[in-house]
Protein backbone atom coordinates (compact mmCIF):
# COMPACT_ATOMS: atom_id res chain seq x y z
CA UNK A 1 0.00 0.00 0.00
CA UNK A 2 1.82 3.14 -1.22
CA UNK A 3 1.67 5.98 1.20
CA UNK A 4 1.35 10.17 0.28
CA UNK A 5 3.15 12.95 0.57
CA UNK A 6 0.87 16.28 0.80
CA UNK A 7 1.72 18.82 -0.61
CA UNK A 8 -0.63 22.11 0.02
CA UNK A 9 -1.87 24.08 -3.03
CA UNK A 10 -1.72 27.91 -2.47
CA UNK A 11 -2.16 30.38 -4.66
CA UNK A 12 1.20 30.99 -5.94
CA UNK A 13 1.39 26.86 -6.00
CA UNK A 14 -1.64 27.07 -7.93
CA UNK A 15 -0.46 29.65 -10.58
CA UNK A 16 2.70 27.25 -11.52
CA UNK A 17 0.16 24.48 -12.11
CA UNK A 18 -2.86 25.84 -13.78
CA UNK A 19 -3.15 24.24 -16.80
CA UNK A 20 -1.30 20.90 -16.32
CA UNK A 21 -2.45 17.88 -16.04
CA UNK A 22 -1.89 18.65 -12.36
CA UNK A 23 -4.71 20.26 -11.77
CA UNK A 24 -7.01 17.43 -12.17
CA UNK A 25 -4.95 16.14 -8.80
CA UNK A 26 -5.97 18.86 -6.97
CA UNK A 27 -7.96 17.62 -3.89
CA UNK A 28 -10.42 20.07 -1.60
CA UNK A 29 -9.37 20.15 2.22
CA UNK A 30 -11.93 21.41 5.04
CA UNK A 31 -14.85 21.71 2.24
CA UNK A 32 -12.84 23.66 -0.06
CA UNK A 33 -10.90 26.22 2.64
CA UNK A 34 -7.34 23.90 1.43
CA UNK A 35 -6.59 22.64 -2.08
CA UNK A 36 -4.02 19.60 -1.80
CA UNK A 37 -1.90 17.33 -3.88
CA UNK A 38 -1.34 13.89 -2.69
CA UNK A 39 1.98 11.98 -4.20
CA UNK A 40 1.54 8.67 -3.89
CA UNK A 41 5.16 6.96 -2.12
CA UNK A 42 5.76 3.17 -3.27
CA UNK A 43 6.29 1.56 0.78
CA UNK A 44 10.03 0.93 -0.01
CA UNK A 45 10.34 4.26 -1.04
CA UNK A 46 8.59 6.03 1.92
CA UNK A 47 10.91 3.63 4.21
CA UNK A 48 13.63 5.40 2.56
CA UNK A 49 12.47 8.94 3.86
CA UNK A 50 11.64 7.83 7.55
CA UNK A 51 15.19 6.63 7.34
CA UNK A 52 16.41 9.91 6.03
CA UNK A 53 14.58 12.13 8.40
CA UNK A 54 14.48 10.78 12.14
CA UNK A 55 11.15 13.13 12.64
CA UNK A 56 9.42 11.53 9.93
CA UNK A 57 6.17 9.61 10.88
CA UNK A 58 3.41 7.70 8.57
CA UNK A 59 0.29 9.69 10.17
CA UNK A 60 -3.32 7.38 10.92
CA UNK A 61 -4.21 8.43 7.33
CA UNK A 62 -1.64 7.02 5.69
CA UNK A 63 0.43 10.34 4.98
CA UNK A 64 4.00 10.78 5.79
CA UNK A 65 4.48 13.76 8.23
CA UNK A 66 6.88 15.41 10.10
CA UNK A 67 9.08 16.16 7.38
CA UNK A 68 11.45 19.11 6.92
CA UNK A 69 10.02 21.52 4.83
CA UNK A 70 12.72 21.32 1.83
CA UNK A 71 11.30 17.74 0.98
CA UNK A 72 7.87 19.29 0.62
CA UNK A 73 9.36 22.05 -1.35
CA UNK A 74 11.44 19.37 -3.50
CA UNK A 75 8.66 17.07 -4.03
CA UNK A 76 6.85 20.18 -5.48
CA UNK A 77 9.52 21.09 -7.54
CA UNK A 78 9.66 18.04 -9.14
CA UNK A 79 5.82 17.70 -9.81
CA UNK A 80 5.97 21.15 -11.54
CA UNK A 81 9.50 20.26 -13.99
CA UNK A 82 7.76 16.65 -14.73
CA UNK A 83 4.10 17.55 -14.59
CA UNK A 84 3.24 14.21 -13.07
CA UNK A 85 2.97 12.85 -9.82
CA UNK A 86 5.74 9.72 -10.28
CA UNK A 87 8.72 12.22 -9.22
CA UNK A 88 9.77 10.33 -6.02
CA UNK A 89 12.77 8.60 -7.67
CA UNK A 90 14.04 12.46 -8.87
CA UNK A 91 12.91 13.77 -5.35
CA UNK A 92 15.41 10.54 -3.89
CA UNK A 93 18.42 11.45 -6.14
CA UNK A 94 18.05 15.14 -4.25
CA UNK A 95 18.59 13.77 -0.51
CA UNK A 96 21.81 14.84 0.58
CA UNK A 97 21.11 18.19 -0.83
CA UNK A 98 17.67 18.09 1.09
CA UNK A 99 19.20 16.58 4.11
CA UNK A 100 21.26 20.38 4.72
CA UNK A 101 18.61 22.38 4.07
CA UNK A 102 16.35 20.14 6.63
CA UNK A 103 19.38 20.18 9.24
CA UNK A 104 18.92 24.69 9.34
CA UNK A 105 15.45 24.05 9.45
CA UNK A 106 15.66 22.41 12.73
CA UNK A 107 16.94 26.20 14.12
CA UNK A 108 15.78 28.06 12.54
CA UNK A 109 12.46 28.66 9.88
CA UNK A 110 11.65 31.95 8.52
CA UNK A 111 8.07 33.31 10.17
CA UNK A 112 6.19 34.50 7.72
CA UNK A 113 4.67 38.26 7.12
CA UNK A 114 0.73 38.04 8.76
CA UNK A 115 -1.33 41.40 9.58
CA UNK B 1 -35.67 15.49 41.39
CA UNK B 2 -36.37 11.94 40.56
CA UNK B 3 -36.00 9.79 38.14
CA UNK B 4 -37.40 5.75 37.87
CA UNK B 5 -36.43 5.91 41.88
CA UNK B 6 -32.86 7.58 40.70
CA UNK B 7 -31.61 10.63 42.63
CA UNK B 8 -29.88 12.91 39.96
CA UNK B 9 -27.59 14.48 41.94
CA UNK B 10 -26.99 18.54 41.59
CA UNK B 11 -23.19 17.84 41.79
CA UNK B 12 -20.49 20.81 44.32
CA UNK B 13 -16.37 21.18 43.86
CA UNK B 14 -15.12 18.59 45.36
CA UNK B 15 -12.79 18.49 48.09
CA UNK B 16 -8.92 18.76 47.64
CA UNK B 17 -7.68 14.86 46.90
CA UNK B 18 -6.65 13.96 50.23
CA UNK B 19 -8.68 16.51 51.70
CA UNK B 20 -6.75 19.22 52.23
CA UNK B 21 -4.94 21.88 50.12
CA UNK B 22 -1.01 21.30 50.72
CA UNK B 23 0.28 25.02 51.53
CA UNK B 24 4.22 25.04 52.00
CA UNK B 25 4.72 28.47 51.25
CA UNK B 26 5.74 30.73 53.82
CA UNK B 27 5.30 34.33 52.79
CA UNK B 28 6.48 36.24 56.20
CA UNK B 29 9.63 36.84 55.70
CA UNK B 30 11.54 36.85 59.41
CA UNK B 31 9.96 33.75 59.64
CA UNK B 32 11.71 32.85 56.45
CA UNK B 33 14.93 33.83 57.39
CA UNK B 34 14.80 31.60 60.20
CA UNK B 35 13.70 28.44 58.70
CA UNK B 36 16.77 28.87 56.26
CA UNK B 37 19.64 30.58 58.38
CA UNK B 38 22.46 28.73 58.26
CA UNK B 39 21.51 25.76 56.22
CA UNK B 40 23.65 24.70 53.61
CA UNK B 41 22.93 25.88 49.77
CA UNK B 42 22.23 23.68 47.14
CA UNK B 43 21.72 25.67 43.29
CA UNK B 44 19.14 23.66 41.87
CA UNK B 45 19.48 22.67 37.88
CA UNK B 46 18.13 21.23 34.94
CA UNK B 47 17.98 17.76 34.22
CA UNK B 48 20.04 16.93 30.97
CA UNK B 49 19.55 14.16 28.07
CA UNK B 50 22.41 12.65 27.12
CA UNK B 51 22.94 14.76 24.75
CA UNK B 52 23.03 17.92 27.07
CA UNK B 53 19.58 19.35 26.38
CA UNK B 54 17.39 19.77 29.01
CA UNK B 55 14.50 18.08 29.80
CA UNK B 56 13.12 19.20 33.03
CA UNK B 57 13.64 21.57 36.23
CA UNK B 58 12.69 20.29 39.76
CA UNK B 59 11.64 23.40 41.04
CA UNK B 60 8.49 23.12 38.70
CA UNK B 61 7.61 19.66 41.09
CA UNK B 62 8.63 22.06 44.20
CA UNK B 63 6.12 24.76 43.11
CA UNK B 64 3.43 22.82 42.14
CA UNK B 65 3.44 20.55 45.57
CA UNK B 66 4.49 23.59 47.72
CA UNK B 67 1.12 25.34 46.53
CA UNK B 68 -1.40 22.52 46.53
CA UNK B 69 -1.86 21.52 42.74
CA UNK B 70 0.13 17.47 43.88
CA UNK B 71 -1.79 17.38 47.15
CA UNK B 72 -1.93 16.12 49.34
CA UNK B 73 1.98 15.64 48.37
CA UNK B 74 4.26 17.69 50.50
CA UNK B 75 7.76 16.65 48.94
CA UNK B 76 10.20 14.22 47.66
CA UNK B 77 9.17 10.38 48.19
CA UNK B 78 10.77 8.06 50.53
CA UNK B 79 11.78 4.80 49.55
CA UNK B 80 9.01 2.97 50.37
CA UNK B 81 6.47 5.67 49.54
CA UNK B 82 8.37 5.44 45.76
CA UNK B 83 7.85 1.53 45.65
CA UNK B 84 4.35 2.40 46.55
CA UNK B 85 4.02 4.69 43.58
CA UNK B 86 5.30 2.41 41.47
CA UNK B 87 3.25 -0.70 42.42
CA UNK B 88 0.17 0.97 43.62
CA UNK B 89 -0.15 4.64 42.40
CA UNK B 90 -0.76 4.79 45.65
CA UNK B 91 0.91 7.18 48.63
CA UNK B 92 1.94 5.61 51.74
CA UNK B 93 -1.23 7.62 53.08
CA UNK B 94 -3.62 5.13 50.36
CA UNK B 95 -4.32 8.30 48.49
CA UNK B 96 -3.84 7.81 44.55
CA UNK B 97 -0.94 9.43 43.28
CA UNK B 98 0.87 8.35 39.36
CA UNK B 99 4.52 9.51 39.66
CA UNK B 100 7.64 9.32 41.17
CA UNK B 101 8.74 13.00 42.71
CA UNK B 102 11.96 12.70 43.91
CA UNK B 103 15.07 15.04 44.20
CA UNK B 104 17.80 13.38 42.88
CA UNK B 105 21.37 14.55 42.68
CA UNK B 106 24.64 13.17 41.79
CA UNK B 107 26.65 11.39 44.23
CA UNK B 108 29.54 14.16 43.04
CA UNK B 109 26.66 16.95 44.57
CA UNK B 110 26.10 14.54 47.41
CA UNK B 111 29.87 14.25 48.46
CA UNK B 112 30.23 17.92 48.10
CA UNK B 113 27.33 18.72 50.38
CA UNK B 114 28.17 15.98 53.23
CA UNK B 115 24.70 16.41 54.54
CA UNK B 116 22.90 14.13 56.36
CA UNK B 117 19.22 12.50 56.94
CA UNK B 118 17.71 15.28 59.30
CA UNK B 119 19.41 17.94 58.01
CA UNK B 120 17.80 21.09 56.25
CA UNK B 121 18.99 22.20 53.09
CA UNK B 122 18.47 25.57 50.86
CA UNK B 123 17.28 25.37 47.88
CA UNK B 124 18.42 28.25 45.60
CA UNK B 125 16.89 29.33 42.36
CA UNK B 126 18.90 31.74 40.06
CA UNK B 127 20.83 32.30 42.93
CA UNK B 128 18.62 33.65 45.69
CA UNK B 129 17.19 31.22 48.45
CA UNK B 130 13.92 29.61 47.35
CA UNK B 131 12.98 26.74 49.31
CA UNK B 132 13.98 24.25 51.65
CA UNK B 133 14.35 20.54 51.75
CA UNK B 134 14.17 18.57 55.24
CA UNK B 135 15.42 15.30 54.91
CA UNK B 136 14.27 12.39 56.30
CA UNK B 137 15.99 9.95 54.23
CA UNK B 138 18.51 9.34 52.08
CA UNK B 139 18.84 6.54 49.60
CA UNK B 140 19.69 5.41 46.15
CA UNK B 141 17.67 4.58 43.08
CA UNK B 142 18.49 3.18 39.52
CA UNK B 143 17.07 5.20 37.19
CA UNK B 144 16.24 3.03 34.29
CA UNK B 145 14.52 0.57 36.36
CA UNK B 146 12.83 3.61 37.96
CA UNK B 147 11.77 4.60 34.54
CA UNK B 148 10.61 1.65 33.11
CA UNK B 149 8.36 0.52 36.46
CA UNK B 150 6.86 3.96 36.00
CA UNK B 151 5.44 3.67 32.74
CA UNK B 152 5.17 -0.18 32.89
CA UNK B 153 5.67 -2.84 30.26
CA UNK B 154 4.39 -5.17 27.66
CA UNK B 155 4.71 -8.07 29.91
CA UNK B 156 3.36 -6.49 33.16
CA UNK B 157 0.76 -4.04 31.85
CA UNK B 158 -0.15 -6.17 28.86
CA UNK B 159 -3.90 -4.51 29.17
CA UNK B 160 -2.58 -0.81 27.88
CA UNK B 161 1.17 -1.44 26.79
CA UNK B 162 1.75 -2.02 23.48
CA UNK B 163 5.78 -1.97 23.35
CA UNK B 164 8.49 -1.25 25.46
CA UNK B 165 9.51 2.58 26.78
CA UNK B 166 12.96 3.84 25.51
CA UNK B 167 15.02 6.79 25.24
CA UNK B 168 12.93 8.32 22.31
CA UNK B 169 9.45 8.79 24.84
CA UNK B 170 10.39 12.25 26.92
CA UNK B 171 8.77 11.16 29.82
CA UNK B 172 11.36 7.82 30.14
CA UNK B 173 14.45 9.55 29.38
CA UNK B 174 12.92 12.13 32.14
CA UNK B 175 13.50 9.10 34.79
CA UNK B 176 16.44 7.56 33.05
CA UNK B 177 17.98 10.78 33.53
CA UNK B 178 17.59 11.04 37.59
CA UNK B 179 21.07 11.61 39.19
CA UNK B 180 21.20 8.64 41.49
CA UNK B 181 20.87 9.72 44.91
CA UNK B 182 17.47 10.83 46.43
CA UNK B 183 17.11 13.11 49.00
CA UNK B 184 13.70 12.48 50.11
CA UNK B 185 11.54 14.87 52.48
CA UNK B 186 9.29 17.68 52.59
CA UNK B 187 9.86 21.35 50.75
CA UNK B 188 9.00 24.50 52.07
CA UNK B 189 8.89 27.76 49.50
CA UNK B 190 10.48 30.71 51.55
CA UNK B 191 10.95 33.13 48.77
CA UNK B 192 8.16 33.21 46.46
CA UNK B 193 8.90 33.47 42.91
CA UNK B 194 7.73 36.11 40.38
CA UNK B 195 6.09 34.66 37.33
CA UNK B 196 6.98 36.91 34.06
CA UNK B 197 4.94 37.52 31.22
CA UNK B 198 2.79 36.29 29.83
CA UNK B 199 2.96 33.29 32.69
CA UNK B 200 1.93 35.65 35.70
CA UNK B 201 -1.54 35.89 34.02
CA UNK B 202 -2.33 32.06 33.84
CA UNK B 203 -1.18 31.22 37.97
CA UNK B 204 -4.03 30.71 39.81
CA UNK B 205 -2.73 28.36 42.54
CA UNK B 206 -5.19 25.67 43.60
CA UNK B 207 -6.76 27.64 47.05
CA UNK B 208 -6.61 30.89 44.52
CA UNK B 209 -8.21 28.95 41.32
CA UNK B 210 -11.02 27.93 44.00
CA UNK B 211 -11.84 31.35 45.49
CA UNK B 212 -11.80 32.51 41.27
CA UNK B 213 -14.18 29.82 40.46
CA UNK B 214 -16.65 29.91 43.61
CA UNK B 215 -16.69 33.84 43.72
CA UNK B 216 -15.55 35.63 40.76
CA UNK B 217 -17.06 32.89 38.02
CA UNK B 218 -19.67 32.13 40.02
CA UNK B 219 -19.47 27.84 38.57
CA UNK B 220 -21.13 25.69 40.29
CA UNK B 221 -20.01 22.75 37.65
CA UNK B 222 -16.63 22.96 36.19
CA UNK B 223 -14.57 20.45 33.26
CA UNK B 224 -11.43 20.79 33.18
CA UNK B 225 -9.27 20.55 29.88
CA UNK B 226 -5.81 19.55 29.99
CA UNK B 227 -3.68 20.78 27.29
CA UNK B 228 0.44 20.93 25.66
CA UNK B 229 -1.12 22.25 22.75
CA UNK B 230 -2.22 25.41 20.85
CA UNK B 231 -5.85 25.01 20.21
CA UNK B 232 -6.84 24.06 16.67
CA UNK B 233 -10.71 24.31 15.85
CA UNK B 234 -10.50 20.29 17.23
CA UNK B 235 -10.10 20.94 20.49
CA UNK B 236 -12.39 23.74 20.55
CA UNK B 237 -15.03 21.59 19.87
CA UNK B 238 -13.82 19.09 21.73
CA UNK B 239 -13.89 21.97 25.06
CA UNK B 240 -17.41 23.25 23.41
CA UNK B 241 -19.07 19.63 23.45
CA UNK B 242 -17.51 17.80 26.19
CA UNK B 243 -18.59 21.06 28.07
CA UNK B 244 -22.70 20.03 27.61
CA UNK B 245 -21.68 16.98 30.25
CA UNK B 246 -22.91 18.64 33.73
CA UNK B 247 -25.48 17.34 36.34
CA UNK B 248 -29.05 18.82 35.64
CA UNK B 249 -28.02 21.27 32.68
CA UNK B 250 -24.39 21.78 30.88
CA UNK B 251 -21.18 22.28 33.09
CA UNK B 252 -20.87 26.03 34.08
CA UNK B 253 -17.23 26.53 33.39
CA UNK B 254 -14.30 25.06 31.09
CA UNK B 255 -10.99 25.09 33.19
CA UNK B 256 -8.13 24.95 30.15
CA UNK B 257 -5.33 23.97 32.39
CA UNK B 258 -1.77 24.23 30.36
CA UNK B 259 1.29 22.27 31.22
CA UNK B 260 3.86 24.29 31.31
CA UNK B 261 7.86 23.42 31.30
CA UNK B 262 10.27 21.32 29.12
CA UNK B 263 8.36 19.89 26.30
CA UNK B 264 8.93 17.50 23.43
CA UNK B 265 10.52 18.99 19.91
CA UNK B 266 7.66 19.52 17.86
CA UNK B 267 5.26 20.95 20.75
CA UNK B 268 4.26 24.30 20.33
CA UNK B 269 6.29 26.93 23.18
CA UNK B 270 4.47 27.38 26.34
CA UNK B 271 4.11 31.22 25.82
CA UNK B 272 1.93 30.03 22.36
CA UNK B 273 -0.09 27.53 24.23
CA UNK B 274 -1.24 30.08 27.27
CA UNK B 275 -1.96 32.64 24.83
CA UNK B 276 -3.45 30.40 21.82
CA UNK B 277 -5.85 29.79 24.84
CA UNK B 278 -6.87 33.02 25.79
CA UNK B 279 -7.30 33.68 22.26
CA UNK B 280 -10.35 31.57 22.25
CA UNK B 281 -12.53 33.50 24.77
CA UNK B 282 -10.51 36.94 24.29
CA UNK B 283 -11.96 36.76 20.62
CA UNK B 284 -15.55 35.09 21.75
CA UNK B 285 -15.20 31.47 19.91
CA UNK B 286 -16.36 30.45 23.76
CA UNK B 287 -17.21 33.74 25.55
CA UNK B 288 -14.42 34.54 28.60
CA UNK B 289 -17.75 34.20 31.28
CA UNK B 290 -17.54 30.46 30.52
CA UNK B 291 -13.81 29.87 30.13
CA UNK B 292 -10.55 30.45 32.12
CA UNK B 293 -7.14 30.03 31.21
CA UNK B 294 -4.89 28.50 33.94
CA UNK B 295 -1.69 26.69 33.93
CA UNK B 296 0.59 24.11 36.31
CA UNK B 297 4.27 23.88 36.26
CA UNK B 298 5.38 20.59 35.16
CA UNK B 299 8.06 18.93 33.03
CA UNK B 300 4.82 16.65 30.94
CA UNK B 301 5.78 12.61 31.06
CA UNK B 302 3.64 11.78 28.42
CA UNK B 303 2.22 9.02 30.48
CA UNK B 304 -1.06 8.62 28.95
CA UNK B 305 -2.95 6.72 31.75
CA UNK B 306 -0.09 7.61 34.24
CA UNK B 307 -0.04 11.20 33.49
CA UNK B 308 -4.37 11.96 33.32
CA UNK B 309 -4.14 10.28 37.18
CA UNK B 310 -2.12 13.33 37.95
CA UNK B 311 -4.43 15.46 35.64
CA UNK B 312 -7.13 14.47 37.81
CA UNK B 313 -5.38 15.34 40.94
CA UNK B 314 -4.07 19.00 39.39
CA UNK B 315 -7.80 19.49 38.14
CA UNK B 316 -9.79 18.09 41.46
CA UNK B 317 -7.56 20.72 43.66
CA UNK B 318 -8.01 23.86 41.27
CA UNK B 319 -11.99 22.86 42.20
CA UNK B 320 -13.53 21.45 39.07
CA UNK B 321 -16.40 18.42 38.85
CA UNK B 322 -14.98 17.15 35.43
CA UNK B 323 -11.90 15.94 33.37
CA UNK B 324 -12.71 15.73 29.80
CA UNK B 325 -10.20 12.74 28.17
CA UNK B 326 -9.45 12.03 25.00
CA UNK B 327 -8.14 9.76 22.64
CA UNK B 328 -4.40 9.49 22.86
CA UNK B 329 -4.65 12.17 26.05
CA UNK B 330 -0.93 12.84 27.26
CA UNK B 331 0.50 10.40 24.93
CA UNK B 332 3.57 10.10 22.41
CA UNK B 333 3.83 7.62 19.89
CA UNK B 334 2.10 4.14 19.95
CA UNK B 335 3.44 2.96 23.29
CA UNK B 336 0.26 2.79 24.96
CA UNK B 337 -3.36 1.82 23.75
CA UNK B 338 -4.84 5.14 22.25
CA UNK B 339 -7.78 4.47 24.30
CA UNK B 340 -5.67 3.49 27.27
CA UNK B 341 -6.43 6.54 29.43
CA UNK B 342 -10.41 5.61 28.79
CA UNK B 343 -9.89 2.52 29.65
CA UNK B 344 -8.30 3.38 32.97
CA UNK B 345 -11.17 5.92 33.50
CA UNK B 346 -13.82 3.66 32.58
CA UNK B 347 -13.08 0.17 33.74
CA UNK B 348 -9.75 0.49 35.62
CA UNK B 349 -6.40 -1.10 34.78
CA UNK B 350 -5.83 -4.04 37.15
CA UNK B 351 -1.68 -3.84 36.92
CA UNK B 352 -1.35 -0.25 37.45
CA UNK B 353 -3.73 -1.11 40.67
CA UNK B 354 -6.66 -0.02 39.21
CA UNK B 355 -9.67 -3.06 39.71
CA UNK B 356 -11.80 -0.21 39.04
CA UNK B 357 -11.78 3.22 37.42
CA UNK B 358 -9.65 6.48 39.46
CA UNK B 359 -12.77 7.26 40.75
CA UNK B 360 -14.54 4.39 42.17
CA UNK B 361 -11.68 3.58 44.60
CA UNK B 362 -11.20 3.81 47.75
CA UNK B 363 -9.09 7.20 48.59
CA UNK B 364 -9.60 8.15 44.70
CA UNK B 365 -10.41 10.86 43.32
CA UNK B 366 -14.20 12.76 42.98
CA UNK B 367 -13.45 14.37 39.74
CA UNK B 368 -15.61 12.97 37.19
CA UNK B 369 -14.09 11.86 33.81
CA UNK B 370 -15.97 12.16 30.70
CA UNK B 371 -14.43 10.40 28.02
CA UNK B 372 -14.73 11.48 24.16
CA UNK B 373 -14.73 10.31 20.86
CA UNK B 374 -12.72 12.51 18.13
CA UNK B 375 -13.61 15.04 16.19
CA UNK B 376 -13.08 15.63 12.41
CA UNK B 377 -14.22 17.65 9.82
CA UNK B 378 -16.93 16.16 7.74
CA UNK B 379 -17.24 17.44 4.19
CA UNK B 380 -20.70 15.77 3.89
CA UNK B 381 -21.94 17.16 6.93
CA UNK B 382 -20.26 20.31 6.48
CA UNK B 383 -18.96 20.58 9.93
CA UNK B 384 -16.82 19.81 12.00
CA UNK B 385 -18.58 16.50 13.72
CA UNK B 386 -18.01 14.00 16.57
CA UNK B 387 -16.78 10.74 16.15
CA UNK B 388 -19.64 9.04 17.56
CA UNK B 389 -22.33 10.82 15.70
CA UNK B 390 -21.15 11.54 12.34
CA UNK B 391 -21.86 8.51 9.72
CA UNK B 392 -19.64 9.69 7.39
CA UNK B 393 -16.25 8.00 8.55
CA UNK B 394 -15.03 7.53 5.00
CA UNK B 395 -15.17 10.88 4.07
CA UNK B 396 -13.69 12.21 7.40
CA UNK B 397 -10.72 14.99 7.24
CA UNK B 398 -8.66 14.66 10.40
CA UNK B 399 -7.41 16.92 12.69
CA UNK B 400 -3.59 15.45 12.87
CA UNK B 401 -1.11 17.15 14.39
CA UNK B 402 1.37 16.58 12.10
CA UNK B 403 -0.26 17.62 9.46
CA UNK B 404 -1.18 20.98 10.67
CA UNK B 405 2.17 21.13 11.85
CA UNK B 406 3.73 20.76 8.37
CA UNK B 407 1.10 23.42 7.76
CA UNK B 408 2.30 26.03 9.97
CA UNK B 409 5.96 25.49 9.18
CA UNK B 410 4.92 26.28 5.76
CA UNK B 411 3.98 29.88 6.75
CA UNK B 412 0.56 28.93 5.16
CA UNK B 413 -2.18 30.59 6.81
CA UNK B 414 -4.73 28.10 7.77
CA UNK B 415 -8.48 28.39 6.95
CA UNK B 416 -10.70 29.44 9.77
CA UNK B 417 -11.69 25.85 10.42
CA UNK B 418 -9.04 24.69 11.30
CA UNK B 419 -6.81 27.99 13.27
CA UNK B 420 -8.99 30.79 14.61
CA UNK B 421 -6.77 33.75 12.73
CA UNK B 422 -6.16 35.07 16.06
CA UNK B 423 -4.79 31.58 17.35
CA UNK B 424 -2.42 31.08 14.48
CA UNK B 425 -1.35 35.00 14.79
CA UNK B 426 -0.02 33.96 18.77
CA UNK B 427 2.00 31.22 16.83
CA UNK B 428 3.53 33.84 14.71
CA UNK B 429 3.82 36.35 17.23
CA UNK B 430 6.03 33.76 19.36
CA UNK B 431 7.72 32.27 16.28
CA UNK B 432 9.18 35.74 15.84
CA UNK B 433 10.52 36.12 19.17
CA UNK B 434 11.77 32.36 19.34
CA UNK B 435 12.78 32.49 15.28
CA UNK B 436 10.96 29.28 15.18
CA UNK B 437 7.44 28.00 15.78
CA UNK B 438 7.88 24.95 17.74
CA UNK B 439 9.82 23.81 20.75
CA UNK B 440 13.65 22.94 19.43
CA UNK B 441 16.72 22.40 21.11
CA UNK B 442 17.46 25.95 21.47
CA UNK B 443 14.11 26.90 23.05
CA UNK B 444 14.53 24.25 25.79
CA UNK B 445 18.09 25.88 26.52
CA UNK B 446 17.03 29.44 26.64
CA UNK B 447 13.90 28.48 28.99
CA UNK B 448 16.33 26.12 31.33
CA UNK B 449 18.09 29.66 31.84
CA UNK B 450 15.70 31.85 32.03
CA UNK B 451 12.40 29.87 33.55
CA UNK B 452 8.83 31.26 34.53
CA UNK B 453 9.94 32.81 36.89
CA UNK B 454 12.52 35.11 38.36
CA UNK B 455 13.22 35.36 41.94
CA UNK B 456 13.56 38.07 44.40
CA UNK B 457 16.51 39.12 46.44
CA UNK B 458 16.89 37.65 49.72
CA UNK B 459 19.51 38.19 52.07
CA UNK B 460 19.86 35.50 54.87
CA UNK B 461 21.56 35.80 58.47
CA UNK B 462 24.55 33.51 58.78
CA UNK B 463 23.21 30.50 61.24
Amino acid sequence: MPHYIGVIIDDKRMEKIKGTPLEREIKDMFGGALKMIAVPVPEDKSKEILKAFDKARIDSRGYIEDIPIALRRAVFEEMVKNKSLNIIDKVLARLPEIQEAAKKEDEFIPPPEVE
Amino acid sequence: MKSGGVVMPMLRMPPPHGGRLVDRVVKNKNRAEKIAAGCPRFELKATLDPKGVPIRHVYREIMSICYGFFSPLEGSMVRDELERVLKERRLLSEWIFPFPILFDVSEDDYKALGVKEGDRLLLTLKGQPFATLDIEEIYRIDPKDVAVRTFGTPEKNPEVVRQPFDDKHPGYLIYRCHQPVIFAGKYTIINEPKFKEPYDRFWFPPAKCRDVIKNVKKWRTVIAHQTRNVPHVGHEMLMKCAAFTGDIEPCSGILVNAIIGAKRRGDYPDEAILEGHEAVNKYGYIKPERHMVTMTLWDMRYGNPIESLLHGIIRQNLGCTHHMFGRDHAAVGEYYDMYATQILWSKGIPSFGFDAPPHEVDYGLKILPQNMGEFWYCPKCGEIAYSETCGHSKERQKFSGSFIRGLVSEGIFPPNVIFRPEVYKVIVKWWKVYGYPFVNNKYLKLKAQELEVDVPKLELPKG
